[in-house]
């Protein structure tokens, strides 16, 4: 989480209301909301299995057995095998990692590129402030899929390229959250205490303003994070993700989805660990949203 | 708000250019050549030239860009590379099937985000609450590609009670068009046979769809009735032993429907996005499964010309989200 | 004739039933059999063929897509065509031709009594307008005819073609759907000036049994006959509907919704042959699957024969044959595959050898190579062929990265030489080796359109273009068997295996005749359906 004060030695004054205490209210909250547990849970779990992905399995993702084509789930390969005979067990394993690590930097990037804009934005108003929100406003104008899957194609599928885009079509909600946020602190004691003090705009964007709009970005971008899951895996099975062998879920899918009628198994194990680790990501924002949302926590 | 349509309008006009900009940057930094699609894998360099020149392809970016935009003007979208038809012809053919498909989904998605928004906060941590919460959750958690496909097995494979994918059985005529809509348009004209076929093809799709749009609403809604049923004017009539369910409605539900109004707005996008996904499943003759198509084959004219129309689509649809927010809330007219 | 009176007796049973249901068949003229057959011939016969994709434009002067060929090439004819499902030329629309001992006049004597659909003749204009429209539009059908210097009109019913150069391999391009004769009426429909592509890209315009009357975008075409063909075919409409999904297309064979499934692979084709109603056809193919090895301007070890005949050993055909392929199909042999003339059964064949591929790459000097393996998703079967060739290609030490993009790309890239090795696949227009000869090894064809590998040898060069002068099929043969015996010892592809062709329809659907060289394409008037 955040730190809960900024530098209060040089300025004893600036303390934001709703920072005190946040921490320990949270974990009382957390307790008590069981829904938010299970989701917890179940996100730990995956964060478990990416990390023991070796030691889960000894199978190499990427190994190709023509003579293993499309067996049944065994003792010996629990999820079965694809069409080339590579272990599905250990391909959703892995995949873990994968669709784990692009959904959370894929938020990650595009929560700070979008909370610094929205901030900038919010707070210096103006030139500077209308051109960043038309450019958002370009961007959710087109249909957030196509604009991924065209600047994906546009730039060649690769998982360099697939992030990229997901994050350009994700930082507009970003901005638009953190400049309405940035609206509200703008006009607080503290910050118009800092702009008297003559304090440089930079430094009153980085050390007030954002430490005090990253609440509500925080529960955006845990909700965020199922759906840019979900759009790194439709990316993948519309064939415009990673390139192959690389194991990705949305791909897997994509392949295994031919043979579902006579190999049931293929599609359903990687769809059921989206599924999972998706839901988990929207259970936890919806249940952060209601514990640090002063609103709905009244 | 005068002001409120002035600005719109310009965001408008920025928006198209923004959108036209990148599209025409997009189309030709990809590589992959039209002109190599149409003239087959087996052409001769001079074929491939001749046809590039023909497609005005060896023009300078910024020329293609001014005649695209001089066309666009006059409701020129250009022709499509794929089916050699005009874009604008393309669109409005499909147009009516993805309408039909997001107008139900919609309806749906509403209808039900209420209902569970309403009864999730006022159930607030039973387990009514915890139930309509995770199955308003799962829909937006459910790869459409994944469930669809699963949708499509189990509905029409295994218990054979849906028709697969289309809007309606190949031996059924359509009826005459008159707003596009199936449903509409054999119930105007008297069609039975015709509209419980089409009734029968949305169930699937519109169903995923909506599951998908559900969450949001949902969220919205309970979120906006929690905060309202805590309101001293409620505690107060409550407490005066008015019917709660006339207090949900009557004032509760009426000021939670607002901000429920915006999520619905801009969630447009996204909708579409996931529209995109259900027709290419669905086999869905609309606008989503058409650009699919369009961006496998690298058809830019007829990309762009979908952009531009859901991004016209989008200004207006906020618009009308501004405008009615105006009709709720009086205050804000002022 | 026959079938030609019990379509007319059809017709008027029909209208006879649309006037009164009271009326017997008997009231129809005949004797008690021919009325019984019509009876049967009066019921509506329908077929649907599920196809995966939305072709791209019907207009035979644009289309190069076989996707789009089998929509249309029923409603076209064409001056010369396949005989049933053999490979020779037999009269069209041409009922005699004449070839003049230069090889550059060939002059065409028309049948009298074919009708476009809408009634008028077709005649000597229609044929010179067809081919100068064709070369005017000059897509790529025009490839196969730029070497027209006029088209002249004898009379009603004689066309004469001029050309600007010898070219005895004339003939059998009249065959293909771009050489389908249009009615000049179509002229009516064009608009500004593209001389009606617009209009035909979505509608037929030919003499052919079969006319499209209904197109509804993304989901179906809707074919009748043509009223005024001499062919009376007995079935009376026959649906193309796109079906992009192979579980559902599958799930609707079954279920007997469509009759005929395209677009599904071939394990799955396999299973749907346990069906009960349903019917897999096999046929021997002239498409090969093989692997292009980019010497001209791919990495530097491929300029080197022994790494390349390395590479040549080390792949499993037969697993990929097995696994990927389902035994449906062989490893080829040479550059023509077997069922064509020119096709050497002696030619060398590369196998499985792990140890003489680890030797050639020990004597080529070359180690720690990486290569990089082009494919797109246009085909289901390249995946699995890619993971196994980086899989086998591991195995002596050479190591692959895959490089999957999208199809237009993959054009993009194979046209500019940007990959080192790319799986590839080749069907021939028509049944003559020059297809698998000139194409792959003449240096002037570098790129998309034949040599991908980008090879080029002087001695193959000349050899190839005398080969395509003259017109003495002897001497042809043997020049191409030379050439044969030289690319493979240069191991120039990777010849991966040559296929079967394979489709899965319901039993219900009789008539089906398969031609190797109209691959994909139906003979539907002569097909029907059982109730």
């Amino acid at each position: 989480m955040q730190t809960p004060q900024t530098s209060p030695a040089s300025h004893p004054a600036v303390v934001p209301e709703r920072v005190p205490g946040t921490v320990q209210i949270f974990w009382s909250r957390f307790r008590k909301n069981p829904l938010t547990m299970v989701g917890g849970v179940i996100f730990i779990l995956f964060v478990l299995i990416a990390l023991l992905a070796p030691v889960l399995t000894g199978n190499d993702p990427n190994q190709v057995r023509m003579d293993l084509a499309l067996q049944k789930p065994s003792a010996e390969h629990w999820f079965g095998t694809d069409e080339v005979g590579r272990d599905l067990f250990a391909r959703v394993i892995y995949g873990t990692r994968l669709s784990l690590g692009m959904g959370i930097s894929i938020i990650i990037v595009a929560g700070l590129v979008g909370t610094i804009l929205g901030a900038v934005a919010g707070y210096l108003g103006g030139k500077i402030g209308q051109i960043i929100m038309r450019i958002m406003d370009v961007i959710l104008a087109f249909p957030t899929l196509i604009l991924a899957m065209a600047l994906s194609a546009a730039m060649g599928p690769s998982l360099m390229n697939a992030i990229l885009a997901i994050v350009i079509v994700k930082i507009p909600a970003f901005v638009r959250l953190a400049r309405s946020e940035t609206l509200v602190v703008k006009e607080k004691l503290f910050v118009k205490a800092a702009q008297t003090f003559g304090l440089s705009d930079t430094w009153i964007i980085v050390r007030h303003i954002i430490p005090n709009v990253i609440t509500p970005v925080i529960i955006q971008m845990t909700l965020d994070l199922g759906d840019a899951i979900l759009m790194v895996a439709t990316l993948g099975f519309l064939g415009l993700g990673v390139q192959p062998p690389t194991p990705e879920w949305g791909a897997i899918i994509s392949t295994g989805w031919r043979y579902f009628l006579d190999q049931w198994w293929y599609p359903t194990f990687p769809g059921i660990a989206i599924f999972l680790v998706t839901i988990s990501f929207n259970i936890i924002g919806d249940g952060l949203r209601d514990m640090l949302d002063p609103r709905s926590a009244r | 708000m005068w002001a409120v349509i002035r600005n719109r309008l310009l965001m408008l006009i920025v928006v198209i250019f923004g959108v036209s900009c990148i599209t025409f940057l997009m189309s030709n930094v990809i590589p992959g050549d039209p002109a190599r699609m149409i003239v087959g894998v087996k052409a001769t360099e001079e074929t491939y030239q001749r046809v590039r020149e023909q497609m005005g392809l060896n023009d300078p970016l910024y020329e293609q860009y001014l005649n695209y935009m001089q066309g666009l003007l006059t409701g020129d979208l250009g022709t499509s590379l794929r089916t050699q038809q005009p874009v604008i012809e393309d669109l409005i053919t499909y147009f009516p099937a993805t309408l039909e498909l997001v107008l139900y989904a919609f309806l749906i998605a509403i209808i039900l985000g209420v209902f569970i928004g309403v009864l999730t906060a006022v159930k607030n941590n039973s387990m009514w609450d915890h139930i309509g919460r995770i199955f308003s959750i799962s829909g937006v958690s459910l790869p459409v590609f994944w469930s669809g496909l699963m949708a499509i097995i189990l509905f029409y494979g295994v218990l054979g009670w849906l028709p697969a994918s289309e809007r309606l059985d190949l031996f059924i005529d359509a009826p005459p068009t008159i707003t596009g809509l199936y449903t509409i348009d054999s119930l105007l004209a008297g069609d039975m046979e015709a509209f419980s076929n089409s009734v029968l093809h949305l169930i699937m799709p519109v169903s995923i769809l909506a599951f998908v749009h559900l969450s949001a609403i949902t969220r919205q809604i309970r979120a906006s009735m929690l905060d309202v049923l805590q309101q001293d004017y409620i505690k107060t009539a409550r407490a005066n032993g008015i019917s709660s369910s006339f207090l949900i409605i009557r004032y509760a539900l009426r000021n939670a429907l607002m901000p429920a109004v915006t999520v619905v707005g801009l969630s447009i996008g996204s909708l579409l996005g996931g529209a995109v996904v259900t027709e290419t499943i669905f086999n869905w003759p609309g606008m989503g499964k058409y650009v699919v198509d369009s961006i496998g084959s690298l058809d830019f004219p007829a990309i762009m010309g979908f952009t531009i129309l859901i991004a016209i689509g989008y200004v207006l649809i906020n618009l009308l989200v501004d405008l009615l927010y105006m009709v709720l809330d009086p205050q804000i007219r002022e | 004739m026959k079938r030609w009176g019990m379509a007319l007796l059809a017709t008027l049973m029909l209208l006879a039933a649309a006037c009164s249901k009271q009326e017997t068949p008997s009231a129809a003229p005949g004797d008690a059999q021919t009325a019984q057959q019509a009876e049967s011939a009066s019921k509506e016969q329908k077929l649907v063929v599920a196809i995966p994709a939305e072709p791209g434009p019907l207009d035979p002067a644009v289309s190069m897509d076989n996707s789009a060929w089998k929509l249309t090439y029923n409603s076209y004819e064409r001056l010369i065509e396949y005989d049933g499902e053999k490979t020779d030329l037999v009269p069209g629309l041409a009922k005699e031709w004449k070839v003049s001992p230069d090889n550059k006049v060939f002059t065409f004597s028309l049948e009298s009594g074919h009708k476009f659909a809408d009634g008028t003749e077709v005649n000597a204009e229609a044929v010179k307008f067809t081919f100068d429209r064709l070369l005017k539009v000059g897509k790529g059908p025009s490839d196969s005819f730029a070497m027209i210097d006029q088209v002249k009109v004898i009379d009603p019913l004689t066309v004469e073609f001029q050309l600007k150069e010898p070219y005895p391999l004339f003939l059998p391009r009249f065959t293909n759907n771009y050489a389908s004769i249009i009615n000049p009426k179509v002229m009516e429909h064009e608009r500004d000036g593209d001389l009606a592509q617009g209009w035909l890209a979505e509608n037929t315009a030919g003499s052919g049994p079969y006319q499209l009357t209904e197109y509804k975008k993304s989901q179906y075409y809707k074919y009748t006959p043509n009223p005024h063909s001499s062919i009376k075919p007995a079935i009376t409409t026959v649906y193309f509907q796109v079906s992009s999904d192979v579980s559902a297309t599958r799930l609707k064979l079954i279920k007997g919704e469509i009759d005929i499934a395209e677009g599904i692979p071939v394990d799955q084709q396999l299973a749907l042959e346990k069906e009960e109603n349903v019917q897999l056809i096999k046929s021997p193919s002239l498409t090969v699957d093989y692997v292009y090895m980019n010497i001209g301007k791919g990495h530097e070890a491929l300029k080197d024969v022994k790494f390349r005949q390395a590479l040549n050993y080390a792949v499993n055909y037969q697993a990929i044959i097995k696994n990927v392929q389902q035994d449906t199909a062989i490893q080829l042999r040479g550059p023509v595959p077997e069922g064509l003339w020119g096709h050497d059964e002696n030619a060398k064949m590369y196998t499985y050898d792990l140890d003489r591929a680890k030797q050639l790459l020990s004597e080529s000097g070359k180690s720690g190579v990486e290569l990089t393996l082009l494919y797109s998703d246009q085909r289901a079967i390249w995946e699995p062929i890619a993971l196994a060739l980086q899989n086998d290609f591991s195995q002596i030490g050479v190591q692959v990265k895959l490089n999957k993009v999208a199809y237009a790309t993959m054009r993009e890239m194979l046209d500019k030489g940007e990959f080192d090795l790319s799986l590839g696949m080749w069907s021939p227009d028509t049944a003559d080796p020059w297809e698998f000869m000139s194409p792959w090894f003449d240096s002037e064809r570098w790129g998309l359109s034949g040599n991908r590998s980008f090879y080029k040898n002087e001695e193959v060069d000349k050899m190839l273009r005398e080969a395509a002068s003259i017109q003495d099929q002897e001497k042809r043969l043997q020049l191409y068997l030379d050439v044969t015996k030289i690319v493979n010892e240069d191991a120039v592809y990777i010849y991966l295996d040559q296929r079967q062709f394979l489709l899965p329809m319901s039993k219900k659907v009789q008539g089906f005749k398969y031609n190797p060289m109209l691959e994909g394409i139906y003979n539907l008037d002569e097909m029907s359906v059982s109730p």
